[in-house]
């Protein structure tokens, strides 16, 4: 079985990465890491560099842990995309990486993280960066 | 030492906190309007002029410099981050801000343009107050014939020194000549090229005009091409630079400016030219050339230098004799239009409390800029990431908005969408859009002049031909427009002698350059190495 | 340094031609679309040569030129311009699109996007009396949003509402800017 994470160059998204890690390594599964960026910003935060997606593979390399770096540029919603490839891929769980959001915040924009959870057709594993 | 004592009344004029706060707010528009993609300032004061008839003059061109000067700073921004110069005049920048930011070296390239900016704008605003009176005592003397040339001489530069291709750049003033003819003639109050329709016998308001080629044009054309992919922008902390740095750069900054100013007060100049050359300059004088094309600072610092120096410049003649050298400068005059303030040398004497108290806003606006920008930068940078559909719609909503204001009639809407249609083309077939705006407000005047020379000379078209002034005026467009069959001699000749082939080849490589350096932003500086 | 002009006195039309139309792969074969402008060019000078027929002589001692000659040179340029325009079309000259930080030259263009986008402008063009500002404001944003590829539709809708809303009273109310407030007149 595999480990979707969810990444985002974050301390939110390294924190679900290393516990997406350490449950493969626990369960013997392979991890797929998905990078979102959306295609309608002229920049996206989330877009991770080149350069860190390369680290990423170097450092799921060291851990042994078998495992895929993909990107994907186009859709405007993370969470759909990150759906999409629950269907497609049929993950055992799913790691993402949440924060705090003031209320007016969540009002305002709408959580990525709270459409996963209640959307995911798989478990949910929400970490916080320390 | 008269100039002196009219700018610290302007000075005392602009300090109010209702001045400063429009000037705030200027600078602050300019920035982020700088930093966003597909908007610029040209476009932003079109779009606000509407909303501003509601404000006295002064403010509205208080604001409206400070836009102005504000998208200087946002427009480098954007190219050092993300090597995607917004306008024609930061692309040199880019060259090697952004393999500066590729380095690392993303905050010294943000500190020594922003600084670069605030030294050459200051001495550039300096050099303002000390030559446009003299420009203005000059040419309050001009009489209607030497208007009506150096009018002559904008629309010949505005098409074929600046841009690309001199046909196309005719074609797109011809294009903004016929706008400026619809309407009722001022002089005779018979209707042209209205052809029954009622709404057009006031002419086509000049705000339609540039909301509709500037704001609608480019939402379009961009909405047409949207780009379907998140660029990389390169993170950024505080700007800030080390003694090498500075050491490295005063210098930079103080050629840039000396080539920035003159060539923006020319009538045919821009801000292209000037980066370009303290580009070469900077180049051939640096102490490790091999730096260039790997992120040298002298690189960042010249050109944003001269870019913002020219901008003072372009002041000098919109200011003194009502010409308009860019396009934002274009809709500021239409701006002063507006308000029934009639640009040109008389400006400064019927007005001067406005002349002076926008130069001392320059000032105030410049500092407030450094600002704004050196401590902020990473936060400018966020604008960045505001959703393509939701900027576009804005800026399609403004417009809107804007048009309806200036008559209240749905029917400009109507002309916006038509324009903006007109803009889309210009964009698609590569017309540059100066000419036209420069046309549709210059033409009605450049006319009027016209007859006023005829008229004094009782029709003889002798009296087109006036003093000293407008022989030069002639001159200067015969060269111009006689440039390439000039070339085009030389290169029979050299055929027919039987010689290399290479007087054209360097000239066309020259053009070459610098057309290269506009159009492939990720041109290598060696295909700009030419020697002007 | 204009004269990477692909116009008329390029007899082979080399290095020049080839720069501009390297950047501009899928019209390589010569843009047949630019005699569509230079007809354009042609036809509005033939407007203002008409409308000058029309113009009656109204020459004075104080206006020895009359509203007639301005169309008519700008008329005969115009005719000269789209000849000189056709014969450098026709030798391969080749006018560099406009790039920018958001435009994709490479992709063709979407003529979807931009029709819809027509449609919402035109919209707002007649709601906006009959409406209000802040009605056929809302729905231009919107609109023009879901149009550019905007799948949030609540959002925009909010966001569109609250623009228009800013703006009428920081304008129409505020500034004294000609703002139509529609239906709403007396709510708002």
């Amino acid at each position: 079985m595999t480990i979707l994470v969810g990444y985002i160059p974050t301390p939110q998204g390294e924190a679900a990465l290393t516990a997406a890690i350490a449950e493969a390594k626990a369960h013997d599964e392979s991890v797929l890491v998905i990078n979102m960026s959306r295609d309608d910003k002229l920049v996206d935060a989330h877009r991770a560099p080149e350069a860190d997606l390369g680290r990423l593979d170097e450092e799921l390399s060291e851990s042994g842990v078998p495992h895929e770096v993909r990107r994907i540029e186009h859709g405007t919603d993370p969470a759909d995309q990150i759906l999409d490839a629950i269907e497609t891929e049929r993950p055992r769980m799913l790691v993402i990486g949440i924060r705090h959001r003031s209320p007016v915040g969540k009002l305002l924009l709408g959580s990525t993280a709270q459409r996963l959870l209640l959307d995911a057709t798989c478990p949910v594993l929400a970490v916080k960066a320390d | 030492m008269d100039n002196l004592q009219n700018l610290l009344d302007g000075f005392g004029h602009v300090l109010t906190p209702m001045n400063l706060l429009i000037a705030l707010l200027g600078v602050t528009i300019g920035t982020a309007v700088g930093v966003l993609p597909g908007i610029g300032p040209a476009m932003t004061v079109a779009l606000l002029l509407p909303v501003t008839y509601g404000l006295e003059p002064t403010q509205a061109l208080i604001l409206f410099a400070g836009i102005f000067y504000g998208g200087m700073y946002g427009g480098s921004t954007t190219s050092i981050l993300l090597n995607t110069p917004g306008e024609s005049a930061s692309v040199v920048t880019a060259i090697e801000g952004n393999k500066m930011a590729k380095a690392g070296r993303a905050a010294q390239a943000l500190a020594t343009s922003a600084i670069g900016s605030f030294i050459a704008g200051t001495i550039g605003t300096l050099l303002l107050v000390l030559v446009m009176p003299q420009v203005v005592s000059f040419a309050v003397s001009l009489g209607a014939p030497e208007y009506f040339a150096i009018m002559l001489v904008a629309f010949v530069g505005a098409s074929a020194v600046l841009g690309s291709s001199r046909i196309r750049g005719f074609a797109a003033l011809l294009i903004g000549l016929a706008i400026g003819v619809i309407g009722i003639d001022r002089v005779t109050g018979q209707q042209r090229m209205t052809y029954g329709v009622a709404q057009l016998a006031d002419g086509i308001d000049v705000v339609v005009v540039a909301v509709g080629i500037f704001a609608v044009g480019e939402a379009l054309w961009v909405a047409a091409h949207l780009r379907r992919k998140a660029a990389e922008v390169i993170p950024v902390g505080r700007p800030w630079m080390g003694r090498e740095d500075w050491k490295r750069s005063w210098k930079p900054w103080l050629r840039g400016t000396a080539y920035g100013f003159p060539f923006g007060a020319l009538p045919a100049g821009g801000a292209e030219i000037p980066t370009f050359l303290s580009y070469m300059t900077e180049r051939k004088l640096a102490k490790r050339p091999e730096e260039f094309g790997h992120g040298a600072i002298e690189g960042v610092a010249g050109p944003e230098a001269a870019n913002n120096a020219s901008a003072a410049g372009t002041l000098v003649p919109m200011l003194a004799l009502g010409l308009p050298t860019n396009a934002t400068a274009a809709i500021m005059l239409a701006a002063l239009q507006g308000y029934g303030l009639e640009p040109g040398p008389l400006l400064m004497e019927k007005q001067p409390v406005l002349v002076w108290t926008l130069i001392a806003s320059l000032f105030i606006g410049n500092t407030m800029l450094l600002v704004l920008n050196l401590p902020l930068a990473p936060a400018w940078a966020k604008l960045l990431q505001i959703p393509r559909p939701y900027l576009y719609a804005g800026i399609l909503f403004f417009a809107s908005m804007g048009a309806y204001a200036v008559n209240a009639q749905p029917f400009d809407l109507f002309l916006l969408l038509a324009l903006g249609l007109l803009g889309f083309g210009l964009r698609r077939f590569g017309l540059p859009v100066l000419p036209l705006i420069i046309g549709v407000i210059l033409g009605p005047l450049a006319e009027l002049q016209g007859r006023r020379s005829l008229q004094l000379s009782g029709g003889e078209l002798g009296g087109l031909v006036g003093g000293p002034v407008a022989w030069v005026c002639y001159a200067i467009i015969a060269v111009v427009l006689l440039w390439p069959l000039g070339r085009l001699a030389q290169r029979a000749w050299s055929a027919r002698s039987g010689g290399p082939d290479d007087g054209p080849d360097a000239g066309g490589g020259a053009g070459g350059g610098v057309g290269g350096a506009g159009a492939d932003r990720s041109a290598s500086p060696t295909s700009t190495e030419v020697t002007p | 340094m204009s004269d990477r002009t692909p116009d008329t006195h390029d007899t082979v039309g080399d290095t020049v031609v080839d720069s501009a139309t390297d950047r501009v792969p899928e019209k390589a074969s010569g843009d047949r679309a630019q005699y569509g402008l230079c007809a354009g060019l042609a036809l509005l000078g033939t407007l203002l040569l008409l409308d000058a027929t029309r113009i009656g002589h109204a020459t004075s001692s104080n206006d020895p030129v009359g509203p007639r000659p301005v169309p008519v040179i700008l008329g005969v340029l115009l005719l000269l311009t789209a000849v000189l325009y056709a014969v450098d079309v026709a030798r391969g000259g080749v006018g560099a699109a406009e790039e920018g930080e958001d435009v994709d030259l490479t992709a063709p263009s979407d003529w979807k996007t931009l029709a819809l986008l027509a449609l919402f402008f035109l919209l707002n063009a007649v709601l906006i009396e009959p409406l209000g500002w802040v009605i056929s404001g809302t729905v231009l944003f919107a609109g023009s949003a879901y149009a550019l590829g905007n799948r949030h539709h609540v959002r925009g809708l909010v966001f569109g509402l609250a623009l228009a809303l800013a703006t009428f009273y920081a304008f129409a109310i505020g500034l004294g800017v000609n703002l139509p407030a529609g239906i709403l007149q007396g709510i708002l």
